[in-house]
């Protein structure tokens, strides 16, 4: 049991961080496509910041910083260039997918595997089991609650649902949702580098092409599932996480009797059934999603 | 602006010269341009302090925008704002705020997702930035309750009735120390005692300081509130602020339509001035046909949905060469109305006849092949596709009869079009640009082109006049009489009762899904007033 | 005709803008922007031999795009491509596989039936998703790609696995001679006729049906196209439909043609590259042939940069990446479809 919730945890705590990145951009109005870019690009920092300086300090925060540009830049090209926000965040994905495959060859020369000598500081033996785990883990929680209390229990947090919700009104009390949204996307974007360096540095301690596997689009389908609300779109990437780790729990215990690649697959699959589940309670959006432009009125 | 002379004389007595205290806003010389309709030319005007003063015009004449401006939502090109004689910079709301200035919008700019309390919350700017909930709405009780607003603190915007939501956005915009409070056709949506109500919170405003710019179209309204009034014609200002007993209907109405086009017009006066307590129906036709309705709903009922209410009950029939009005407080499921008879929404029980045979369970398209005609409520989403062509959007009626794999000939459709919108005296330059850079009542001719044709057999006509000019409004009546004249059904939707109650030969009123009471002419504005609010 | 030519301009700027971009990111990474650039070009269409090359990966991406125009067009956002080409070349590769020996007149077709059958049913979940449930086809199809990709890697490692095959990479038998329809050039008198009828097919549902007018209505604003009295469900189907089959299509295409077997993760790029075409080429099915040769030399290149430049393939990824984040800014062409549905829909 408790293996099972650590590789729960595992799976989910990177997920759990760029969820709420989500669930921030997602409250200020923009359906953000790029966290799989983001968080990759997270991950190479932070592992290359660490292997070529060996300095973890240097390696986090050069994936905070090259994740808070990249957020900027998407900012940039759906609020001021007025481009398609679905689109411009799969291009953003694009580009953190081979942005990083480029600097990995560019420093090794191929497309290999990138190892760190060390990862994140681990919780320690005091804490039995568990102690395997990073702090980054230990300390979601905490930032969970402190972003649900940011959105939900702050005059900010209104004033940035407002802006994703009825812009205008958020314009007639002298909110600027354009700067809403840049502050959003970049929080969001610490939140990716974060995500990102516990999905590389938490247990693994290594960067591969293409490791986030996907779970960008899964944290954007948990803000779907949850609609927007901090603690049950964290909830359902918990959900996705439990699904994950069963998978894995799966090939251990049945080993080559089931295919493994399809056992791999069960997260995607609970998150369609979870943006299924999600259209069919809220009556979904059955003419108009509006390709996800941003909103002006 | 011929006016000059009787204009000076009517500010001077509106306020006083050398007044003590300045102007409560004063905006000198303001213009806007959206993309190159100008949209507001050079007006400079100056508000008295602590009075009620109304801003009238037709619909386009620029009263939401200088709203927007005074609020500071809107960037004029040129320009100076003062608000209590100091001036601020123009197009900040913040600053705008923090002057004194309020704006509350015409279709209220509150958050559908947000509780009362946090309506009133995200808009507040002193006070603590975190809260608890209870401390939320311990903070903003007493408020409400002061405004004498009458709405729970943890109601959502959008389960609010429209007077409610009203009274919220005018409790939001008076959170923080308002001057002036400016509010934008706040009597639109509005029943009419709901607008009593509304005039008598405004008075009391009033008397505690606030100085209220009242944004209306409503000549009546206007006598009956305003201290002072100002009127805007294009973007210009015409006349201004004079006093309100310094002048009267009929003048007014001659500086809003203006000289050259009062000929025209002359008959639609009334809607424009409003209705006084009685008001003479337009003559019934000739010959309402005593055959078989051409449309007959028995017992209809279905589920309400974000959209409104359902219907409950709803029975109703129309005849041939028949204009049935449909009056209610808008929200009241007059929506629903239309979407039952459009297919769009389920009817749960009850049947509804078309031309005599059971439509309840046929598609869309299929009621449209058997004359159904619908001019939806959102001329901009639900008539229009603003950005395909002209001949697109026109043939779409066609098309949809058609088989999908039909193949056609563009050329042959433009021609046609072209055609049939010359006859609609539609102004456009090719029938390849896209709808939405027609005007207004423009894009409602073609809806018109397109919905009354030779087979229609039953027009549905909801607010077919908003936001048009008194010109294309004309029109549309006009034409909505033509039909009726071949023989066509007629269901009008409108929140105004002077139009229904000038063109319907019958006026059914809704109130919460149900069809609560049937009048014939001649109408009594009072007696439909207390229908709408159930006070019947 | 001058709207049109201000859209090309607009696309091209914004092409440019992107390659600003890349070239920022390549003098960061430590390359070479102008080598890079140069080498690019080169493997696309200046060395002697790339126009065919360019050819051969524009055919696929010109079946697909047309494929995304349609769905696109329509009003849904079918982002699965990828996943739809896969599972197309899944079908035709157990048809090949298991009609081995049968003539290739009857083969030949019945692959291309699986491939487009393959890939519409794997555009059909999402789309009943979308339209009966409501459900975000943007992620209901992204998913589709991954769960495609590793149905992918578990029948070319499985069922259809080459037992001769060396292990390193995955793959079914390979084709029987008799049912290629091309030698690996990838260029045949069947794969150029395919993708011209396609194309034509395509150019007349768009410009000279019924269908087309309504699903470009429908695209632009559904909730108009509703009240006339349309069936958003059945034209948001089609389109889903035709989408994925043309992208099975191309699947069925590469399996028989230059690939000449399932591959696990082949073609990594297709979907995402079709998608790109359908943007830059303003949803035109004319459009997208010219734009399918640009995108086409691009991926002809991304094989020329490391074998013989000695140069990242990912910079072709890159290049893609950029113009995909640029290329719907307003006013560019494929966005005045996008634009024009926010302000239907949320006009004030």
């Amino acid at each position: 049991m408790e293996e099972f919730v650590i590789a729960t945890l595992r799976y989910g705590t990177p997920l759990v961080y760029v969820t709420l990145a989500g669930v921030l951009a997602q409250r200020a109005g923009v359906w953000n496509l790029g966290l799989e870019g983001l968080m990759i690009i997270g991950c190479c920092a932070a592992v290359l910041g660490l292997v070529q300086t060996g300095s973890l300090l240097f390696g986090m925060a050069l994936a905070v910083a090259l994740c808070v540009i990249a957020s900027a830049l998407l900012w940039f090209v759906i609020e001021k260039l007025r481009a398609n926000p679905i689109i411009a965040g799969l291009g953003m994905t694009g580009l953190g997918l081979g942005g990083t495959d480029l600097a990995v060859q560019a420093i090794y020369g191929s497309q290999a595997t990138v190892n760190a000598p060390y990862g994140l500081p681990r919780l320690g033996t005091e804490f039995g089991d568990f102690g395997v785990l990073s702090v980054l883990v230990a300390a979601m929680p905490f930032v969970v609650f402190a972003f649900w209390a940011l959105l939900r229990r702050t005059r900010f947090g209104l004033q940035l649902a407002a802006s994703g919700e009825h812009p205008f009104a958020a314009r007639s009390v002298g909110v600027s949702p354009a700067r809403m949204r840049l502050i959003a996307l970049c929080v969001g974007g610490v939140l990716c580098a974060l995500g990102g360096a516990e999905l590389a540095l938490g247990s693994l301690t290594i960067f591969a092409y293409g490791m986030t596997a996907g779970r960008g689009f899964m944290a954007f389908s948990a803000v779907i599932f949850g609609a927007g609300h901090p603690i049950a779109s964290v909830a359902a990437s918990l959900f996705f996480a439990i699904v994950g780790a069963l998978g894995i729990r799966a090939q251990l215990v049945f080993g080559d009797r089931v295919p493994n690649d399809l056992l791999l697959a069960l997260p995607y699959i609970a998150t369609v059934i979870g943006i299924w589940i999600s259209a069919r309670l809220r009556g979904g959006a059955k003419a108009a999603s509006a390709f996800g432009e941003l909103r002006d009125y | 602006m011929n006016t000059g002379g009787q204009r000076e004389a009517a500010v001077i007595e509106a306020i006083p010269s050398e007044a003590p205290s300045p102007s409560a806003l004063q905006c000198r010389d303001i213009s806007v341009q959206y993309g190159e309709v100008a949209a507001l030319v050079g007006v400079s005007l100056a508000f008295a302090p602590k009075l009620i003063h109304a801003v009238v015009g037709q619909n386009g004449a620029g009263k939401t925008t200088f709203a927007r401006v005074a609020a500071g939502l809107v960037k004029p090109v040129s320009g100076t704002l003062a608000i209590g004689g100091k001036e601020i910079p123009t197009g900040n709301v913040g600053l705008a705020r923090a002057a004194g200035v309020e704006l509350v919008h015409q279709n209220f700019a509150l958050p559908p997702s947000f509780t009362v309390a946090e309506a009133m919350e995200f808009g507040a700017e002193r006070g603590r930035p975190f809260f608890s909930r209870r401390g939320l709405e311990a903070r903003w009780k007493k408020h409400l309750e002061n405004l004498g607003v009458r709405a729970g603190l943890r109601d959502r915007i959008r389960d609010l009735p429209v007077e409610a939501q009203q009274g919220v956005e005018i409790a939001r915009a008076l959170v923080a120390d308002a001057k002036v409070l400016i509010l934008d056709e706040p009597t639109a949506v509005l029943s009419p005692s709901g607008i009593e109500t509304l005039f008598e919170r405004l008075k009391s405003l009033k008397a505690s300081g606030v100085t209220i710019i009242l944004i209306l179209h409503k000549i009546r309204e206007v006598l009956g509130i305003a201290d002072t009034v100002t009127v805007l014609r294009g973007g210009r200002l015409v006349e201004g602020p004079v006093a309100a007993r310094a002048t009267n209907a009929r003048r007014l109405s001659a500086s809003i339509i203006g000289a050259q086009a009062e000929q025209e017009i002359a008959g639609d006066e009334a809607a424009l001035v409003g209705a006084t307590d009685e008001i003479k129906a337009a003559p019934v036709p000739a010959a309402v046909s005593q055959a078989a309705p051409v449309l007959a709903m028995e017992r209809v009922f279905t589920r309400s949905d974000s959209e409104g209410p359902g219907l409950e009950e709803a029975s109703l029939s129309i005849g041939r060469g028949e204009i049935v009005g449909v009056a209610g407080v808008e929200g009241n499921g007059q929506r629903t109305l239309v979407r039952v008879l459009a297919n769009l929404v389920d009817a749960q029980s009850g049947r509804i006849l078309l031309g005599g045979e059971d439509i309840t369970k046929t598609p869309l398209s299929e009621r449209r092949a058997r004359g159904l005609r619908v001019i939806p409520f959102e001329r901009n989403s639900e008539g229009l596709s603003l950005s395909s062509a002209l001949w697109e959007n026109w043939s779409a009626r066609q098309l949809v009869l058609g088989s999908a794999l039909k193949l056609i000939n563009p050329a042959r459709y433009r021609k046609a079009c072209d055609a049939s919108l010359k006859e609609w005296d539609v102004r456009y330059h090719t029938t390849a640009q896209p709808a939405g850079s027609l005007s207004g009542g423009n894009a409602q001719k073609l809806i018109l082109a397109r919905e009354i044709d030779a087979d229609a057999s039953l027009i549905i006509a909801a607010q077919p006049t908003r936001g048009l000019d008194v010109g294309a409004t004309a029109f549309v009546w006009r034409a909505l009489r033509e039909a009726r004249a071949r023989g066509c059904a007629v269901l009008v939707i409108s929140s105004d009762l002077d139009e229904l109650f000038d063109i319907s030969d019958r006026l059914i009123v809704m109130l919460s899904g149900r069809i609560v009471a049937e009048f014939r002419p001649p109408y009594r504005l009072g007696e439909v007033g207390a229908a709408m609010t159930g006070a019947h | 005709m001058t709207a049109r030519l201000f859209a090309v301009g607009r696309a091209i700027a914004f092409v440019i803008l992107a390659l600003a971009l890349c070239g920022v990111i390549f003098e960061f990474a430590g390359y070479s922007a102008p080598e890079m650039f140069q080498s690019i070009a080169d493997g696309a269409f200046l060395n002697p031999g790339a126009w065919q090359g360019s050819l051969r990966w524009a055919l696929p991406l010109f079946i697909t795009a047309t494929g995304v125009i349609i769905s696109f067009r329509s009003g849904y956002f079918n982002v699965g491509a990828q996943g739809q080409f896969y599972i197309g070349a899944i079908g035709t590769t157990f048809v090949v596989d298991f009609m081995n020996g049968y003539p290739a007149a009857l083969v030949i077709p019945l692959c291309f039936i699986a491939g487009i059958a393959g890939g519409a049913i794997w555009a059909l979940w999402p789309g009943l998703l979308r339209v009966r449930s409501g459900a975000d086809e943007v992620i209901t199809t992204l998913m589709g790609n991954f769960i495609a990709g590793l149905i992918l890697i578990y029948v070319t490692g499985g069922i259809l696995k080459d037992p001769s095959g060396t292990g390193q990479v995955m793959a079914s038998r390979p084709v029987a001679p008799a049912y290629r329809i091309s030698s690996e050039t990838g260029l045949s008198p069947t794969i150029v006729g395919a993708a011209i009828v396609v194309g034509v097919v395509m150019w007349i549902l768009v410009n000279r049906s019924a269908f087309g007018v309504l699903a470009g209505l429908a695209g632009r604003n559904p909730i108009m196209i509703v009240w006339q009295g349309a069936r958003m469900s059945r034209l948001g189907l089609a389109g889903f439909m035709l989408g994925g089959g043309l992208a099975g299509l191309a699947g069925a295409m590469e399996v028989l043609g230059p690939n000449g077997r399932l591959v696990s993760g082949f073609l990594p790029t297709l979907g995402f590259t079709a998608i790109l075409i359908a943007l830059v080429a303003g949803l035109s099915i004319s459009g997208a042939a010219i734009v399918s040769l640009f995108f086409g030399g691009l991926a002809s290149a991304s094989l020329y940069l490391p074998v013989l430049a000695g140069l990242p393939a990912a910079a072709i990824d890159i290049i893609n990446a950029a113009i995909a984040l640029f290329i719907t800014a307003r006013a560019a062409p494929g966005l005045g479809w996008l634009a024009a549905r926010r302000r239907a829909v949320g006009g004030a």
